[in-house]
């Protein structure tokens, strides 16, 4: 036996909204009387729910290659996560590897930049053919930098490499690259 | 154990889960149809002789029961508490029903959620005083619990959807979901307008939906 259907599924945006406390009093109260009465779009909040702790989960793991803010790494590392971390100048190298006990690596470049249109992130091989992009990357002009994790099961597979990464203003009439950051790694060893 | 009590019953829907089956109950338990209405498993055992509604009891506590426990998830924020409030919430409730204070079954899923808030505030005063003896008798010990597990979405199904997701899009759902943030959050992070990230989320969300029910999600 299963409950009547719903005859007005609420979004997804609006249970995220609900979620996150991010509804008015006035929006929020007939939303969640619905909800208590509705098997399908309580489903629907369950899987926000779970998408929720599922990205959580795979961030802390540092899977993800996502560009972030620096109060979220330092929301991660009160949290007693191992973060190692790369500043690397715009046109400059840093020699990089990963520890066992490193949970997420962390590359800042330096942007020097006014605010652009839009902004990729490049990831070339050592000879600089491009196997990646970060589209359209979130940055926040003010900073000067922009501060992205990398995913680590990757990093512990790879052995001596070099990666380039380049920053891409892209605008109508086309590609310009602003500048490049090269990553020396190495696997770890012990000393 | 008195069968009819409120453990037992707890035990026994519990015990049931959704291995329900149909059934004609006794002459004023009926239910009226396959698929009856919430208001109508309401009336059932309100109309019934005090617990002898037991399948229609088993049903509603069923149904509400997954329901009350999201409503305790988002106001408590803890698995545990959440769970326990379903478990409260649903017993008053039936207990309510069986005695006949239920004025309106028809408006069921009202009195359920007038339920939650009056216990959710109830628990909270409650909180405040254990938080007070904790704080002067449990200061320095280390107590952690486990996050709640994500069950339903497979995690390298989900990566491979959040790799196809704009790179804001996927900083905006990391930094939101991580660590439970607002839009005007993470917008004051990442430069953005609060509006501008609630967009980027709402079009992220419906992405990954899609992404994690295709094929493309599965390879």
């Amino acid at each position: 036996m299963s409950a009547p259907r719903c005859t007005s599924p609420r979004p997804l945006g609006d249970l995220s909204d609900y979620w996150l406390g991010e509804l008015s009093a006035a929006v929020e109260a007939p939303l969640e009387e619905h909800l208590v009465g509705c098997d399908e779009c309580s489903r629907r909040l369950a899987w926000v729910v779970d998408l929720a702790a599922a990205t959580g989960a795979l961030a802390k793991r540092g899977l993800l290659r996502v560009v972030v803010s620096d109060e979220h790494l330092g929301r991660l590392a009160r949290e007693g996560l191992q973060l190692r971390e790369y500043c690397v100048a715009l046109g400059g190298s840093v020699s990089c590897t990963i520890a066992p006990e490193d949970d997420l690596v962390v590359a800042r470049l330096a942007a020097p930049f006014a605010s652009r249109e839009r902004l990729d992130l490049v990831f070339c091989d050592a000879t600089g053919h491009e196997e990646a992009r970060l589209a359209d990357v979130a940055v926040d002009p003010t900073r000067h930098e922009i501060v992205f994790t990398e995913p680590v099961d990757g990093l512990r597979r790879l052995g001596v490499a070099t990666l380039r990464v380049r920053l891409v203003d892209v605008a109508e009439s086309g590609e310009r690259v602003l500048g490049e950051y090269t990553f020396n790694h190495a696997p770890w060893t012990a000393h | 154990m008195d069968p009819l009590s409120s453990v037992a019953f707890a035990r026994r829907c519990n015990e049931r889960g959704r291995r329900y089956t149909p059934f004609v109950e006794s002459d004023d338990g009926v239910l009226p149809d396959e698929s009856p209405s919430d208001a109508d498993l309401a009336r059932t055992i309100g109309a019934a002789a005090s617990g002898s509604a037991r399948d229609a009891e088993a049903e509603l506590y069923r149904r509400f029961a997954p329901r009350v426990r999201l409503y305790g998830l988002r106001h408590l924020r803890d698995v545990h508490a959440a769970a326990d409030l379903a478990q409260q919430v649903l017993l008053m409730t039936i207990e309510s029903l069986r005695s006949g204070r239920v004025r309106e079954p028809e408006r069921i899923a009202s009195f359920v959620l007038g339920t939650c808030r009056q216990v959710v505030l109830d628990r909270r005063r409650g909180e405040a005083r254990r938080q007070e003896n904790f704080d002067r008798w449990a200061a320095g010990l280390s107590l952690e619990e486990s996050p709640r597990p994500a069950e339903e979405i497979d995690s390298d199904r989900l990566r491979a959807c959040l790799e196809r997701l704009a790179a804001r899009e996927r900083s905006v759902v990391v930094m939101t979901f991580v660590a439970e943030r607002k839009s005007d959050e993470v917008a004051a992070e990442l430069g953005l307008a609060a509006g501008n990230v609630r967009v980027i989320r709402h079009r992220a969300l419906g992405r990954l939906r899609a992404c994690l029910e295709s094929e493309e999600g599965r390879s």
